[in-house]
C-alpha cells in the first residue's frame, strides 16, 4: 500500500514560531519520498488542533503521521489517541521534539531553523520503517498464593481474601503465627501479642476463601503475572504434592537470627545463662525466668548489636526489643539489676523515645561501650568492656541475653530462584524500587513483604502486608484482563544462534531456551521492552518492536548528516 | 455510587509522594480518585531534594514520571489550591466539601512558556527556596513545577489591592491568563478518605543556642538541599552568603529531638547524604557531623555510612554543643562527656526534627478523627495497622502519621489503598 | 602463566620411539580399551601439502595422525564445535589440539556453541605454527623446518602472533601433554580436571610424578615470550593508534569477511556485517559521498574490523587464524591480540582458562570499570 505521510509542524504560539523558521521547514521536508503533505498549525494539542489533525487524515487519507512539536513526555500520547480517532494505527506516528529539544534551546534563529529541519527529516525517515502494532489482553487468575504463614503472611492472606479470590497460605512448620508466637509481648505498648496474633489465626481457620498448608513447602512456581503454576510439597504426606494456579505470589518467609556462636566472644554456646534474643523470649513466655541452676538471676546483662559488624547492616529493632526485654525482667523480678551494653541506640520513629525514657526510669543501666566481651570468672560471668571515656571495665552478671542481628532465612536463595527474582543487601529479597517499589520485585506480579525484605518491626510489617494487598487489589481484577506492553523484543528464529547471552541479561526472566530448536525465545507477555537482549544480542537475532535497527538506523543518518 | 449504595471516588488529600503513590494505585484499580493539593503543584516535600539516599538517585528523576502520569491519568482529577474544608457521613458515604482558590490562570490555555513572570513589578522571597532567591506575584515555585502552571499570589499582586495592572495578561500569547476566575465551593461524593498531607521541619529558630536566624551561613537542612539543587537557587553551587565556597563545614544532628521527644529516623541518613553533597562540589572541604546515637536502620544504610567514612568525614558523638561566631565563620563549640572542645568551620548545617504541619489539627477536626500526643495524625491501633484511623473509611499514610522516610510513607500510601479496595470487597 | 588447576602431579611417559608415536600409541590403547569411541586430530590431506582436522573412528588410522601439525589450516574449535552443537552425542571423543584452539573451544562452550560433554580435551606444548603462506610455497621443506624448530623450541620461523604467545603451554582442557622440561625420550601427561583424572584411570595411568621442571621450564618460556608480547604489540599501538593510523592499518582491507570465516568466536549464523543491516539504498551512499567527497567501496571495512573486535575480543585467543586467511596479508592477529588484551584486563579476564568462569559480558560486579568511568571526569 501507498504510503501517505503528513507532517505538521506546531508553532506553539511563540514558542517554536519566534525561534524557528516553520516555512523553511515546511519547503525542507514537504518533496521528501512519501510526504502526502506538510503543513503548520498554531496550538496542535488544543481541542481545535487535535480536530485539525484528524479531519487532515481522513481527508488526505494519511497512512503515517509525523508532528513537530513539544516533548514526546507532555503530548506523545494525545497525537496517539487522535490517530486512533482517526482511523490510523496509533503506532505510525512519530513526534519530532522541536521545542525543548530546539527552539527553546537554541539562540540563533538559523541555527534553530537548521536543526528543527533535521529532527523533522529524522522524524519522517524513521516513520516509513513503523509497523502497526497491536494491543493484546490476557485473562488472569486472581488468586493468590502467599508463602509464609506469620503475621506477615496472615496479614496478606486475610487482606485479599474475598469469595472471587482465593487464598493458598503455605506454611513450612506444622502451625501458623512464625516468630511472633514466642513472644509474650510486643513493643512499644507491652500489650500482649495474642491480642494481634490469636485472633487473625482464627479468621484465617474461618475463612472459606484461604485455604491453609502447613508443614508444606514451595517445590515450584512457573508462568508470569496473572499465570503461574504452583506446585507445592507436604513434608508429611504420601501423596504430596498439591499443584494449583494462582496469579499472584507474596513472599512473607520472615526471618533467621544470626548465630551468636559465630562470635565466640560473646560466650554463647560456651557458657551457661548465655541466652539469644529467642530463647529469652521463650523462657519468658514459659513463665519463669531462670538460671540453669533454676534460681532467678539477680542481675542481667543485656548485649546489643550481636553480629551488627558481620551482617554490615542495623537491625532495627533490637534496640527496642532490649528494652522489652528490661521490662519483662522487671515486673516478674523485683529488684533486678539490668545493664544495657551498646554502641549507638537506635529508637526512631514517634512511639519509640518514649518507651525507652519509661522503661530506664525503672533502674535500668544504658552503658555504651565497645570491645564488649563475655568472660568466666570462676563460676560467675563477669562482661568486659570498654566504656565512653575509653576506661577498661568488668560488670559482673548472673545472665547474659544476646541481641542478635535479623538475616535472611535459609530458603530465601530457593525462593528467589523460584520465583525469579533477585536478593540484594545483607541477602533479604530485592525490592523493585528503594523508594518507590519497596514492596514489589521485578518479576511482575511477585511481592515480597515483612523481615523477607529487610529488618523491621511488626507495625512495619503489617503495613507491608496492606502494602501488597493493595497492588494486587489493584492490579489482579477479577474478570479484568492485563494488557501486556506492546513494544516488545521478538528474537528471530532463522538468526538465533542459541549463545543464551540475551537469557543471561534479561532482568525479567522474559526469555526462554527452546532444548528443542535451541535458540532463545521471547515471551511476549512478560517483556517489558527494555531492550537489554537486543543491544546485548551479537548476532542482531534479537530486534525490539518500534526501536528496530532500521528505524533507529534512518533517524540517526538523518541527524548527523 | 455502586450496587451496595456506596461511591467508589476515593478523596486523597496531599499531592506529596505518598498522595501521588496513593492516587496512582487507585487509578489502576480504575476508581476516580480526587487529590487535593494545598500548593499549586505536585510532589511535595520529595522534590525539593537534589537527590535521595542510600544510592543518592536524582530526586526529580525519580519522581517526575509520576507527577507526569498522574497529571495525564484520566481517573486522576487533581484540585490545586484546594483544601477540605468539611466531611460529613460515613464509610461509603462521604460528602466533602472543598474550598478551591483560583489559580487566574487557565490550566488548558498555558502552555508553561514562562513570559509572564518577567514583566511583573512585584518581587518577594520565593518560599520553596527557603527565602533564598526570589519570585514574582506570578509565578512557579521552582524550575520544572508540575502542573507547570504559574498562579498569581493575591496576597502580593498590586492587582489584587486596587492597582490597575495588566502586565503579566499582556505578555501572555494563548490568553491564558483570566483575572476574573473566582474560588471554588466543590462538593465531593466519596466512598474513602486517604490523609497524606505530610510534615513540616522544626523551626531551628527555637534552639538559639545552634545560631540559626541570628549568625550568617548556620542553615537548615531544606536551605541546605535548596543550595545543592541544581534547579535552584544557586544552580547548585554551594556557596556561602559571601559567594564563597565553604572550606569546612558542620552536620549538627538531632536538632529539635529533645524538644520534640522523638527521634525523627531519617536526619542521620540525610546527614550523611549531605556529606556526600558537600564532598561531590567541594572535594577538599573539611565536614565533622555532631550527632548522639548514630540511627541508620535498615538493610542498605549501613553500606551508605561506610562509604561516607571513607571521604574522611569527622564523626563525632557530643553530649553539648552549641554554636558561636568566630572571626568569618563559626565555632562548633561542644563537649563529648570526656572533654571539651571547638571546631572552626565555615558552614553550620542542621539537620532538625520532622514535626506535624500547622494544619494537621485543623485535618484532624475536619475529618474527625484524633491527633497524638505529638500532634500527629493518630493510627488506630498503634500494634497494628498504622494507617486505619478511629474512623472507618478515614485512612492515614506517610509523615503526616509520624516521621519516617520515603520507603515507609511509600509503603503506608499503597496500604491505605489496599484497606480502601478491601473496603467494598 | 600456565599452571594446573588440579593436580600439581603428572606423569612421566616414555617417548619410545619418538614424542609422536608415543602419544598415537596412548590413544590407540584408549580406542582399544573404548575410553574413547574416536578420536578428532590433524592428519596430512592426501596430496601431502596440507593438514585437516579428521574424526578418526578406524582405529588403524590413527598411524597416520599428527598431533602438532605445522600449520593451522582449521582452527581446532571450529572442528569441535561442529561435532557437538546440537547436542553431545553418545560418542567419546578425544580432541587432541593447541592450547589456543582448546581455550577457544572453551569459550564457545560457554556460548551455548559445543557440547563437551563427552568430549576429552587433551593439549599439547605448542612450538607455534608456520605462517600458511610460507607453507604452501614449500611444504615438504618447511615441514622438515617445523620438525627442526620443534625439537630445539625455537620460533623464529614460526607466525608473528605466535612469537608473542605467552599462553602456548596453557592447560585448559581435561588433559596435557607436556614436553617442555622433560628428560631425554620422555614427557609429561598432566590432567586438569576430574574427567582427566578418570580418564587416565580408565587407561591404568597413575599421576605420581612431579611436574616441578614442567612448570619451571613453561614460566621460563612464559615470561620471556610476554615481555615479547607486551613490548611488540606497544610498538604496534603506537603504529596503528589513532583514527588515521586505524585507517591506514585497514586500508587494504577488501571486506572479504575470510578472517571471521576462520576465526572460531565468530559463530553468528548471520554475521552482523553480512545482513542487511549494513546495506544500504543508493541514496544513503550518495548522500555521504556528498557529505565527504567521495566514498570507496566496498564500504564500511573499519567498521567491519572495529565491529568485529568489540563483539569478539573479549574471547579473543590469539590463535591466528585470521592473520593466515587475510589475502592481503594484513596483520589482523596482532591486532584484535593488542585489543583483546586490553579489553579482557579490563575485566581480569584471560578467555578460556576456565569453563566456570563466566562472560564478563553477562556478569556485573558493582565496584568495576570505575577506573575507566573517572578517567573521563
Amino acid at each position: 500500500m501507498e504510503r501517505k505521510i503528513g507532517v505538521y509542524v506546531c508553532e506553539c504560539g511563540p514558542n517554536i514560531a519566534e525561534k524557528v523558521d516553520i516555512d523553511k521547514v515546511l519547503n525542507a521536508v514537504s518533496s521528501l519520498e512519501g510526504v502526502a503533505v506538510a503543513e503548520k498549525y498554531k496550538l496542535l494539542c488544543s481541542v481545535d488542533g487535535k480536530k485539525f489533525l484528524e479531519d487532515e487524515i481522513k481527508k488526505h487519507g494519511l497512512t503515517h503521521l509525523v508532528v513537530s512539536a513539544c516533548s514526546p513526555k507532555q503530548h506523545e500520547q494525545t497525537f496517539m489517541e487522535v490517530c486512533e480517532n482517526a482511523g490510523i494505527n496509533p503506532y505510525l506516528f512519530q513526534l519530532a521534539n522541536i521545542r525543548e529539544q530546539c527552539a527553546w534551546i537554541t539562540e540563533d534563529k538559523d541555527e534553530a531553523t537548521e536543526k528543527a529541519i533535521r529532527l523533522t527529516k529524522a522524524a519522517i525517515r524513521r516513520v516509513r520503517y513503523h509497523s502497526s502494532l497491536e494491543k493484546k489482553e490476557i485473562e488472569c487468575n486472581p488468586d493468590v498464593l502467599v508463602i509464609g504463614g506469620g503475621v506477615a503472611g496472615i496479614e496478606a492472606s486475610l487482606q485479599l481474601a474475598s469469595s472471587d479470590r482465593k487464598i493458598y497460605l503455605v506454611e513450612k512448620n506444622s502451625s501458623l503465627g512464625g516468630l511472633i508466637t514466642n513472644f509474650e509481648k510486643t513493643f512499644p505498648n507491652m500489650k500482649p501479642t495474642s491480642d494481634i496474633i490469636k485472633q487473625k489465626i482464627q479468621d484465617i481457620a474461618e475463612n472459606e476463601n484461604i485455604k491453609v498448608f502447613t508443614d508444606a513447602e514451595v517445590e515450584e512456581v512457573i508462568g508470569f503475572f496473572g499465570n503461574f503454576e504452583v506446585k507445592i510439597k507436604k513434608k508429611t504426606e504420601e501423596n504430596n504434592v498439591v499443584e494449583f494456579d494462582v496469579g499472584a505470589v507474596v513472599l512473607a518467609t520472615g526471618s533467621a537470627s544470626f548465630d551468636p556462636k559465630k562470635t565466640p566472644g560473646y560466650g554463647y554456646g560456651k557458657f551457661d545463662d548465655v541466652f539469644t534474643a529467642l530463647e529469652f523470649e521463650k523462657m519468658n513466655s514459659s513463665g519463669k525466668i531462670s538460671l540453669k541452676n533454676g534460681k532467678a538471676p539477680k542481675s542481667v546483662a543485656i548485649i546489643h548489636c550481636v553480629g551488627r559488624e558481620e551482617k554490615g547492616y542495623c537491625s532495627e529493632i533490637c534496640c527496642m526489643y532490649s528494652l522489652k526485654f528490661a521490662c519483662y525482667l522487671k515486673d516478674k523480678i523485683p529488684g533486678v539489676k539490668v545493664s544495657h551494653f551498646y554502641s549507638d541506640l537506635c529508637i526512631p520513629g514517634k512511639s519509640c523515645q518514649k518507651f525507652y525514657e519509661k522503661t530506664t526510669e525503672k533502674n535500668v543501666d544504658f552503658i555504651r561501650a565497645t570491645d564488649v566481651e563475655v568472660i568466666k570468672q570462676g563460676d560467675k560471668i563477669n562482661i568486659k568492656y570498654k566504656a565512653e571515656n575509653n576506661s577498661k571495665n568488668s560488670h559482673p552478671v548472673d545472665m547474659v541475653i544476646l541481641s542478635p542481628a535479623i538475616e535472611p532465612t535459609s530458603d530465601t536463595s530457593r525462593l528467589a530462584e523460584i520465583t525469579s527474582i533477585s536478593q540484594s543487601d545483607g541477602g533479604f529479597f530485592a525490592e523493585e524500587h528503594e523508594k518507590l517499589g519497596p514492596v514489589s520485585t521485578s518479576t511482575d506480579g511477585v511481592y515480597i513483604v515483612g523481615c523477607a525484605q529487610g529488618p523491621k518491626n511488626i507495625s512495619e510489617t503489617i503495613v507491608q502486608s496492606e502494602a501488597a494487598a493493595g497492588k494486587i487489589l489493584s492490579s489482579l481484577v477479577p474478570g479484568r484482563k492485563i494488557e501486556p506492553e506492546v513494544k516488545t523484543s521478538q528474537i528471530s528464529e532463522s538468526f538465533c544462534i542459541g549463545c543464551k547471552t540475551c537469557i543471561s541479561v534479561c532482568p525479567y526472566g522474559a526469555i526462554t531456551f527452546d532444548e528443542t530448536k535451541k535458540i532463545s525465545v521471547v515471551n511476549e507477555v512478560i517483556c517489558r521492552g527494555c531492550g537489554s537482549c537486543t543491544a546485548a544480542c551479537p548476532s542482531g537475532a534479537a530486534t525490539l518492536k518500534h526501536f528496530t535497527f532500521n528505524q533507529l538506523y534512518q533517524e540517526i543518518v538523518e541527524a548527523v548528516q | 455510587m455502586n450496587e451496595k449504595g456506596s461511591y467508589s471516588d476515593v478523596l486523597v488529600i496531599g499531592a506529596g509522594i505518598a498522595g501521588i503513590e496513593a492516587s496512582l494505585l487507585l487509578s489502576n484499580s480504575d476508581r476516580k480518585v480526587h487529590l487535593i493539593e494545598k500548593t499549586s503543584y505536585t510532589g511535595g516535600t520529595v522534590i525539593k531534594f537534589e537527590e535521595v539516599f542510600s544510592n543518592m538517585e536524582c530526586s526529580t528523576c525519580m519522581v517526575a514520571p509520576r507527577q507526569q502520569e498522574l497529571l495525564q491519568d484520566k481517573n486522576i482529577n487533581l484540585l490545586t489550591l484546594a483544601e477540605v474544608e468539611d466531611v460529613k457521613g460515613s464509610s461509603g458515604n462521604f460528602t466533602v466539601k472543598v474550598h478551591k482558590k483560583a489559580r487566574y490562570v487557565d490550566m488548558q490555555n498555558c502552555i508553561g512558556c514562562d513570559a509572564c513572570f518577567e514583566p511583573c513589578p512585584v518581587s518577594l522571597k520565593n518560599e520553596f527556596e527557603e527565602g533564598l532567591s526570589e519570585r514574582k506575584a506570578i509565578y512557579v515555585p521552582c524550575a520544572g513545577a508540575l502542573p507547570n502552571v504559574p498562579m498569581i499570589d493575591t496576597e502580593h499582586c498590586i492587582r489584587f489591592k486596587g492597582k490597575d495592572c495588566k502586565a503579566c495578561q499582556e505578555a501572555c500569547m494563548f490568553e491564558a491568563i483570566d483575572f476574573n476566575q473566582k474560588d471554588e465551593q466543590i462538593e465531593l461524593k466519596v466512598g474513602a478518605i486517604i490523609a497524606a498531607t505530610g510534615f513540616d521541619a522544626f523551626d531551628s529558630k527555637k534552639v538559639p543556642k545552634y545560631g540559626y536566624g541570628k549568625i550568617d551561613d548556620v542553615y537548615t537542612a531544606f536551605e541546605f538541599e535548596r543550595l545543592y539543587a541544581s534547579n535552584g537557587p544557586t544552580e547548585g553551587n554551594i556557596t556561602l552568603k559571601d559567594g564563597k565556597a565553604p572550606k569546612s563545614a558542620a552536620i549538627i544532628h538531632c536538632v529539635g529531638r529533645d524538644q520534640k521527644g522523638y527521634c525523627s529516623s531519617v536526619c542521620c541518613m540525610y546527614s550523611l547524604k549531605f556529606n556526600h553533597y558537600l564532598k561531590s562540589k567541594i572535594p577538599e572541604i573539611k565536614i565533622s557531623e555532631f550527632y548522639t546515637d548514630l540511627c541508620i536502620p535498615g538493610k542498605s544504610h549501613q553500606k551508605f555510612y561506610e562509604k561516607m567514612k571513607e571521604t574522611g568525614v569527622n564523626l563525632v558523638r557530643v553530649k553539648e554543643l552549641e554554636v558561636e561566631k568566630q572571626g568569618n565563620g563559626m565555632a562548633v563549640k561542644y563537649n563529648n562527656g570526656n572533654k571539651k572542645d571547638s571546631i572552626q568551620v565555615d558552614m553550620v548545617i542542621l539537620a532538625s526534627s520532622i514535626e506535624p504541619r500547622d494544619d494537621t489539627s485543623k485535618i484532624a477536626k475536619v475529618l474527625g478523627i484524633s491527633l497524638d500526643e505529638y500532634g500527629f495524625l493518630k493510627e488506630e491501633h498503634p500494634d497494628v495497622s498504622s494507617v486505619t484511623t478511629s474512623k472507618p473509611g478515614v485512612f492515614i499514610a506517610g509523615c503526616v502519621q509520624g516521621p519516617k522516610n520515603i520507603q515507609n510513607s511509600v509503603s503506608q500510601a499503597n496500604a491505605a489503598v489496599g484497606k480502601v479496595l478491601s473496603l467494598s470487597k | 602463566m600456565s599452571e594446573t588447576s588440579l593436580n600439581s602431579k603428572g606423569v612421566v611417559i616414555s617417548a619410545k620411539p619418538n614424542t609422536k608415536e608415543a602419544i598415537i600409541g596412548i590413544l590407540e590403547k584408549a580406542m582399544d580399551k573404548e575410553v574413547f569411541d574416536a578420536v578428532l586430530i590433524p592428519m596430512s590431506v592426501p596430496a601431502g601439502d596440507s593438514f585437516v582436522y579428521v574424526l578418526i573412528k578406524d582405529k588403524s588410522l590413527l598411524k597416520d595422525a599428527v598431533p602438532l601439525s605445522p600449520v593451522m589450516s582449521v582452527q581446532g574449535a571450529h572442528a569441535v564445535s561442529s561435532v557437538t552443537r546440537l547436542g553431545s552425542g553418545n560418542m567419546k571423543i578425544a580432541a587432541v589440539m593447541r592450547p589456543c584452539e582448546i581455550r577457544a573451544t572453551v569459550e564457545l562452550a560457554k556460548l551455548g556453541q559445543t557440547n563437551l560433554e563427552n568430549i576429552t580435551l587433551i593439549s599439547l606444548d605448542c612450538p607455534g605454527v608456520l605462517p600458511m603462506s610460507d607453507f604452501l610455497s614449500d611444504p615438504k621443506k618447511s615441514m622438515s623446518m617445523f620438525d627442526d624448530a620443534v625439537q630445539k623450541w625455537d620460533d623464529k620461523i614460526m607466525r608473528p602472533v605466535c612469537q608473542i604467545c605467552d599462553k602456548s603451554s596453557m592447560v585448559a582442557g581435561d588433559i596435557h601433554i607436556g614436553t617442555l622440561g622433560a628428560k631425554k625420550d620422555t614427557f609429561f601427561i598432566i590432567s586438569n580436571s576430574q574427567k582427566g583424572n578418570d580418564t587416565l584411570d580408565k587407561l591404568d595411568i597413575t599421576l605420581k610424578d612431579s611436574i616441578d621442571s614442567w612448570q619451571a621450564k613453561v614460566k621460563t618460556i612464559s615470561e620471556e615470550k610476554q615481555k615479547k608480547r607486551k613490548k611488540n604489540l606497544k610498538d604496534l599501538k603506537s603504529d596503528i593508534g589513532g583514527i588515521d593510523n586505524l585507517l591506514d592499518a585497514f586500508s587494504q582491507c577488501i571486506n572479504c569477511h575470510n578472517c571471521m570465516s576462520v576465526c572460531p568466536i565468530c559463530f553468528c549464523r548471520l554475521c552482523y556485517f553480512d545482513s542487511d543491516k549494513v546495506k544500504h539504498s543508493s541514496e544513503e551512499y550518495l548522500n555521504r559521498a556528498e557529505s565527504k567527497g567521495s566514498i570507496r567501496f566496498l564500504p564500511d571495512t573499519t567498521l567491519f574490523q572495529t565491529g568485529r573486535m568489540l563483539h569478539m575480543s573479549l574471547s579473543c585467543v590469539s590463535c591466528g587464524a585470521c592473520e593466515d586467511a587475510c589475502p592481503m596479508s594484513i596483520p589482523v592477529a596482532q591486532i584484535f591480540s593488542m585489543i583483546a588484551d586490553e579489553t579482557q584486563d579490563l575485566f581480569d579476564y584471560v578467555s578460556g582458562r576456565n569453563l566456570e568462569e563466566p562472560l564478563p559480558l553477562v556478569t556485573y560486579k558493582e565496584g568495576e570499570l570505575h577506573e575507566v568511568e573517572d578517567a573521563n571526569d
